[in-house]
């Protein structure tokens, strides 16, 4: 137990008399990290056109790499001889890495599971490549991340075969064993098990206990967020965050939609990542609480407000809606300003679901959060049912 | 918009300066030196918040009324100018119509209107037009428009068209800086245009003549017409252009020489007496991913290349900064390496890393070249770079990569085999 404990220490700061959500701090090798947070995914080891100076100032605390994409370029090599990813893009705070195998089952399609690894043919060279439990850890090892992430044996989330299914779960749990035995940098980096199971609660609930059993730091919760409907993903989740242990941080994967945030926080969740607020910032698209902007629309032509007017990212303070109505999609500037928007959007949600978890307002808050969303009351039904769930009856005023 | 001259060197260079702006009646801009060229109204590649940690002080933007016309609306309705509407309110601005560094298709003519090449295709423009444009712009320094894209090898029919229409213009553009209430605070700046011919050109030279009352400025055209071919210009023709030109107006206007031309060219000029240059060079290079490295010590030997070819696979494990010892962000926080895995992967941050280099170090140049000029030592300077710019005289990576950089995310890298032979002449040229 006591070597595992070095590389990361949880401290609940504060919890939600009603909720489950809770605010903590998360003490990891390069930073310590407030939670609940957002961690922006920044693929292959850079942030859509933003310095790692920039990503400091608008409160990142830890981002994601891609051990896939980081993997083949720049490659282990080079990666081993500057010491790590931290070093090579310049970046001093904390780091999670996947495991690789999402990447390769959705990126590449000739792909083919067995109980060693993934197999799957290089799209750079053609040849032949099995990634197992092992070499995931080894290329993670190398890239020095403070939190990395098991193999897991991923199968769509929509996916209805219950063998397959089932047959991946417990897959899932064995390459977790032969993951932990491969990790190399115990005291330095956290492997974090991925509690799979997709939408069948048997599954799930053995896949969470089996794994509440080892000797990790943290855990994810997987194979969700992948095209299911709303009603039947907040009850995994919710089924998750109750088996898993109180005193661990939970990750809740490629999850970062601002509604789906704070009703995930309320369920208790920790931490959450998703390429959505860069990847629609390169499309025009900024985030604004009841959803998003498409800066190309006509509308914003002689608009001279910014984005948002609370916001106070340096793009809301310099810039109109007009202007990035000019450059949008045409100028890379427009992607950069966008983007810095979009983070700072979802720091500053977290940070407000924080002070609120820490003044006992969090209720409070998911309750105005929600209404601002649907000013009409005509609520979704996963939205009332899962907050229900923890105790918030949003018909209510 | 003032211009004064401050001092001369030995010979026809002079440090000046550019003061009384609009937006920034504080602020000064020393000359010899570089504007920083925009697209969309925007540094390329650089939010104001990244420009603001590479230069701390008022810059001169320059603004190409090609790629920055779809700003008119948004100007206008916020109706303080467009460096405010873009975002960089505090610098200082100088219109113009076109860029002489993006190519166009051949041109088409009407009596008294030039194509305007945008982004959504050809527009004509009238002077009036172009004025109109202006008033709601409000630069500090503003460009006559002008049918100057004729390059010094072109017909002596098109050149007579181009000086006839170019002082039609000169004239609209005269009378409109006096009576509107808008420009009062605009300096006009006369074009010169008819290069290709001496005969055209002293047409041009005494036609702008006439209105040099009404000038703060000229600026030299007709030399090239976008297209990278006619950039390779015999130097010795150059100079005497360029000092003809520059001796056939009154000291005290302010000289501004557009186009990308490389450290040689550029410094060549100064010692023509040139003051102010375009900024389409460190551009040009950062989109080619390609980084500058000026040797500027006199003192030190040129035993290194002044450009370096980023993408290549001999940065694959350099850890050391593009240049040591450069006081950029990005020589003080990333290296070699991570920019070559930047353009290797096509990550915008390449384009950003690379921006805040090359327009530093270009800067530096022009710092360089006024200390030289004020110690009476610029000669020695200018040969000490045309030196470095020797070394690499056939690299011209302009030819083999269009304008799109590695910044354009939704294509393949740029056909392998130019690659390769820019790469390899790069080599070819290590050592000589
Ligand atoms: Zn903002
Ligand atoms: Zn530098």
């Amino acid at each position: 137990m006591g070597s595992a404990t070095n590389a990361l220490i949880f401290k609940v700061q504060a919890e939600c008399p009603i909720t489950r959500a809770r605010a903590a701090l998360m003490k990891l090798p390069h930073y310590e990290v407030h939670t609940p947070v957002f961690m922006p995914v920044g693929t292959q080891g850079t942030m859509k056109g933003l310095l790692p100076d920039q990503l400091e100032t608008l409160n990142c605390e830890i981002i994601l790499g891609n051990t896939y994409h980081l993997g083949n370029r720049p490659g282990v090599d080079v990666l081993q001889k500057v010491g790590g990813l931290h070093k090579f893009m310049g970046w001093n705070r904390a780091l999670l890495t996947d495991s690789g195998g999402f990447q390769m089952v959705s990126l590449l399609k000739l792909a083919e599971i067995t109980e060693e690894g993934v197999k799957f043919r290089s799209p750079y060279d053609d040849t032949e490549i099995m990634l197992t439990p092992e070499k995931s850890i080894e290329i993670q090892n190398c890239i020095g991340a403070d939190i990395i992430m098991q193999l897991d044996d991923v199968v769509q989330t929509t996916f209805q075969d219950h063998d397959r299914i089932k047959e991946a779960t417990e897959r899932t749990s064995r390459w977790l064993d032969r993951c932990l035995k491969a990790h190399k940098r115990p005291t330095e980096q956290n492997i974090f098990p991925i509690v799979q199971g997709l939408l069948n609660p048997e599954l799930r609930r053995q896949s969470a206990e089996e794994h509440i059993t080892k000797d990790v730091n943290g855990f994810a919760i997987g194979g969700l967020s992948g095209g299911e409907a709303k009603d039947d993903f907040w009850p995994m989740v919710s089924l998750g965050t109750e088996i898993l242990d109180k005193n661990k941080p939970r990750y809740l994967m490629g999850v970062g939609l601002a509604i789906d945030l704070v009703v995930c926080v309320a369920l208790g969740v920790d931490m959450f990542d998703c390429v959505f607020p860069t990847r629609t910032a390169r499309f025009g698209c900024a985030l604004i609480n009841k959803g998003q902007l498409n800066l190309k629309q006509k509308q914003f032509e002689s608009d001279l407000n910014p984005i948002d007017k609370d916001c106070e990212c340096t793009t809301c303070k310099n810039y109109t809606r007009a202007y990035l109505h000019c450059i949008v999609s045409v100028e890379t500037v427009a992607c950069h300003l966008i983007s810095v928007h979009n983070i700072a959007f979802q720091m500053r949600l977290m940070r407000t679901m924080r002070e609120n978890i820490k003044q006992g307002t969090f209720p409070q808050f998911v309750k105005k959060f929600v209404n601002e969303v649907h000013p009409d009351k005509n609520f979704p039904t996963w939205i009332k049912n899962s907050l229900m769930s923890v105790g918030i009856d949003i018909m209510e005023d | 918009m003032r211009f004064s001259i401050k001092q001369t060197g030995c010979g026809s260079e002079r440090i000046g300066n550019l003061t009384g702006f609009l937006k920034s009646p504080g602020a000064e801009i020393e000359t010899p030196t570089t504007a920083l060229f925009t697209q969309g109204g925007s540094i390329v590649h650089l939010t104001a918040e990244v420009l603001s940690q590479v230069f701390s002080n008022t810059k001169l933007l320059w603004l190409p009324l090609s790629n920055s016309i779809h700003l008119e609306t948004g100007v206008k309705v916020q109706n303080d100018g467009v460096a405010k509407f873009a975002g960089l309110q505090g610098h200082a601005t100088c219109t113009t119509l076109h860029s002489l560094s993006e190519s166009t298709p051949m041109g088409h003519f009407e009596l008294d209107r030039v194509p305007l090449w945008t982004k959504n295709g050809k527009k004509m423009i009238s002077a009036d037009r172009y004025m109109d444009v202006m008033e709601i712009f409000k630069p500090d320094i503003i460009l006559a428009i002008a049918d100057g894209r004729t390059s010094i090898n072109e017909g002596g029919k098109r050149l007579s068209k181009s000086v006839e229409r170019s002082y039609t213009m000169l004239k609209t553009c005269v009378d409109r800086c006096k009576t509107s209430k808008e420009l009062q605070n605009s300096s006009l700046v006369g074009v010169v245009v008819g290069s290709g011919s001496e005969k055209k050109l002293d047409d041009s030279i005494s036609n702008t003549l006439k209105h040099v009352d009404s000038l703060t400025g000229i600026a030299l055209q007709g030399i090239v017409d976008g297209t990278e071919e006619t950039m390779d210009i015999d130097s010795e023709i150059l100079n005497k252009l360029l000092d003809k030109v520059g001796k056939a107006f009154p000291k005290d206007l302010v000289r501004i020489f557009e186009g990308h031309w490389n450290p040689s060219v550029v410094l060549s000029a100064v010692e023509q007496g040139w003051d102010l240059f375009d900024g389409s060079y460190p551009v040009k290079l950062t989109n080619m991913g390609v980084a500058l490295k000026l040797n500027f010590d006199i003192t030190k030997d040129n035993d290194t290349m002044y450009l370096l070819d980023m993408i290549d696979e001999r940065y694959k494990e350099d850890f050391t900064p593009i240049l040591g010892g450069c006081e950029c962000l990005a020589c003080r926080k990333h290296t070699r390496a991570y920019i070559r895995h930047l353009l290797n992967t096509r990550e915008m941050l390449a384009s950003v890393l690379l921006s805040i280099h090359n327009l530093h170090h270009f800067d530096q140049m022009f710092c360089h070249a006024r200390q030289h000029i004020a110690s009476n030592t610029f000669a020695v300077f200018k040969q000490h770079i045309t030196k470095q710019c020797e070394m690499l005289k056939d690299f011209a990576p302009y030819r083999y990569k269009a304008q799109n950089g590695p910044n354009v995310q939704t294509e393949k890298p740029s056909s392998k085999k130019k690659k390769q032979r820019l790469v390899s002449e790069v080599k070819s040229n290590n050592g000589s």
